[in-house]
């Protein structure tokens, strides 16, 4: 059974938003509400200023805070390959899992929207989602909130669960480079040009994303929280952190 | 029925009529802007501040409602008769409480009816709410129950002890889980905290105290020739002491958490200074300071509008209070990059405040209705 992971090596990733993009069109996303984003933060005074990035989507977290808190069990780990989704069927919008993620990657899409003009309003939906989008993909998945995401629930990535799910089993690597596994790698990982990005199996031992973790000393984001992300980063130092945010408060006063 | 315990029918009449009225005026608002907006009509936003005005209505009205029921249970309890002019109204009260929290709950969800029939029976044992709502449900239940089992003649302190016991147990129950729902958020330390489930008992209670002093008052025009004496001589005695003592606690741990919070460097403990800076705050504290010294005089808590006057400020100081904790807690974003502020701006939009006058006219529709059937005359 395997228990997929993401590697993003920050050294090579450009922050050119293409996964972002990628993302959003695979998932059929509302303007700004990025399953995967990418985050952008300065640090440091002119003329010493530095501008860094860090991408980011779902950890899939080994121990994940959303699961423990939901309290209609809507939000699951899912056994087979270690997804963190939510059935939307069961979901009630009460945000506690947004509230409990330390990474902040959940999404109740019923407020204001991000981007004005609305486009829920040029593209209205008739079946209780959120748009009808006219370059929506065939994959309508809602016990496991994939598809377009209906109202008075919460969203997240589900690593692309619609694909990967399909891979052949016991493969080690989901690489865009082997040709008969590309139709299954994950949106972002397939587009990320600079090939930042590298999705796999983290139990299988000939994995290249273990030996990526392994090599370079792979790190997991605000570890200290126990959450234990599947998604792993991977930087010399010559790349992105996430900085203080106290430190860009001082900047600015 | 003897003067200690005659109810002043003739202003629940009222009452019950002008918050009829506005409920069904502010709920027909509500319900036609989430209608037509959906939950655009809140300020809320998936920037980081995910819980707004509307969870802070709801658990100020659910913390009182178990802190009204605490209240009138230790009375009960441990003053036995002497209490028994407030028992009945104080139960009552208690179910209004919690019926303008759950009211304004199911505003707030996504999907409220869901909720209802999956959560009691997803058993998802490790999550807060999931224990959360099944101690809510024991509480009504057994606040029915006692309401139902105090207004029958012959019930004495001994009948009712049983249930009055398991009811007190519920309603703590139900308090310390909500502070177990913040305390046990571990990333955002301005929330979490081992001290927040006790923090919210004390809080509740002295919330449970101003309310019932407010509304009893309240159900005779404030009136003091119109007040029982066994009434008087309860608010002006023991009880009095004991709301000063209970508001010392309260303070204890406002200010213990601001002064914990203004030397945290741990990321979020910043909205410490932004809360600090801001007036509310300082009205907060001014609203407690000033029950307190209120309640603390014997000269000035005999007299019944100072009583009322002490009910308001600290009503007015916890609602301050809990829309500062539960906001504060989300105001500084996580992982938002250099586009985000360094602390979030949040202010309720108008249908946020007609959730919160909704609710204030529904629990007074509800009380007031004990009032005009009589279910809250003790017997």
């Amino acid at each position: 059974m395997a228990k997929w992971g993401m590697v993003i090596d920050l050294d090579t990733c450009t922050g050119c938003q293409a996964c972002t993009t990628a993302c959003a069109m695979e998932n059929s996303r509302l303007p700004g509400e990025n399953w995967q984003d990418v985050l952008f933060y300065h640090e440091g005074k002119y003329p010493n200023v530095q501008l860094k990035w860090l991408p980011r989507p779902c950890m899939h977290c080994e121990n994940p805070s959303c699961v423990s808190v939901c309290p209609t069990r809507a939000t699951y780990k899912d056994p087979e390959g270690g997804f963190v989704l939510i059935d939307w069927n069961r979901c009630i919008g009460c945000k506690y899992c947004q509230v409990a993620c330390p990474y902040g990657v959940r999404f109740y899409t019923d407020e204001k929207a991000v981007v004005q003009p609305d486009i829920r309003t040029v593209f209205p939906s008739e079946e209780g989602r959120q748009w009808d989008p006219p370059w929506k993909g065939p994959q309508d998945d809602p016990r496991r909130g994939i598809g377009i995401q209906p109202h008075g629930v919460v969203s997240k990535c589900t690593f692309c669960y619609h694909k990967v799910s399909q891979a052949p089993a016991g493969v080690p690597d989901l690489d865009e480079d082997i040709p008969e596994l590309k139709e299954y790698v994950p949106a972002c990982v397939r587009v990320c040009a600079p090939k930042a990005r590298f999705f796999g199996d983290l139990d299988h031992p000939e994995s290249r994303v273990n030996k990526l973790i392994a090599d370079h000393r792979g790190t997991r984001l605000k570890d200290e929280t126990g959450n234990k992300p599947q998604v792993y980063y991977l930087s010399g130092g010559a790349s992105a952190a996430v900085p203080s945010l106290r430190a860009v408060h001082q900047d600015k006063a | 029925m003897t003067t200690a315990t005659m109810d002043n029918k003739g202003i629940q009449m009222p009452i019950l009529l002008v918050a009829g009225i506005g409920f069904l005026i502010t709920a027909g608002l509500v319900m036609f802007n989430l209608s037509s907006q959906g939950h655009a009509a809140f300020n809320i936003s998936n920037d980081g501040l995910f819980w707004g005005f509307p969870i802070v209505v709801y658990d100020f009205f659910l913390l009182t409602s178990t802190g009204i029921a605490m209240v009138a249970c230790f009375g009960f309890l441990f003053t036995g008769e002497t209490f028994r002019p407030l028992f009945a109204r104080s139960l009552w009260l208690a179910l209004a409480g919690l019926s303008g929290g759950v009211a304004v709950l199911m505003m707030e969800l996504g999907y409220p009816l869901r909720a209802m029939f999956l959560i009691p029976f997803s058993f998802a044992f490790s999550s807060p709410l999931y224990w959360k709502v099944l101690a809510v449900i024991g509480f009504t239940v057994c606040l029915l129950l006692l309401i139902w089992r105090a207004r029958a003649t012959q019930s004495t302190l001994d009948s009712l002890r049983g249930l009055t016991r398991l009811t007190l147990l519920f309603a703590i129950l139900v308090t310390a889980l909500a502070g177990v729902v913040y305390g046990s958020q571990s990333f955002r330390p301005f929330w979490a905290s081992g001290d927040i489930p006790a923090a919210f008992i004390v809080e509740s209670i002295v919330g449970g105290l101003a309310f019932v002093y407010f509304f009893t008052l309240l159900a005779y025009g404030f009136q003091a020739d119109k007040v029982p004496v066994s009434i008087r001589s309860v608010f002006a005695g023991r009880m009095g002491g004991v709301f000063a003592w209970a508001i010392v606690l309260h303070l204890v741990f406002v200010v213990g958490r601001t002064v914990n919070g203004l030397y945290g460097n741990v990321e979020g403990l910043q909205a410490w200074q932004y809360i600090v800076s801001s007036p509310l705050y300082w009205i907060e504290l001014a609203a407690l300071m000033t029950a307190l010294v209120i309640m603390f005089s014997h000269a000035l808590r005999r007299n019944i509008l100072v009583q009322v006057a002490a009910a308001v400020l600290v009503m007015v100081g916890l609602f301050i209070g809990r829309y500062e904790y539960i906001i504060g807690g989300q105001i500084i974003p996580l992982f938002k990059g250099s586009w985000a502020p360094p602390v979030l701006s949040y202010a309720p939009s108008s249908t946020e405040w007609l959730l919160l006058i909704m609710a204030i006219f529904l629990a007074n529709v509800v009380n007031a209705l004990g009032g005009v059937l009589g279910i809250t005359r003790s017997r």
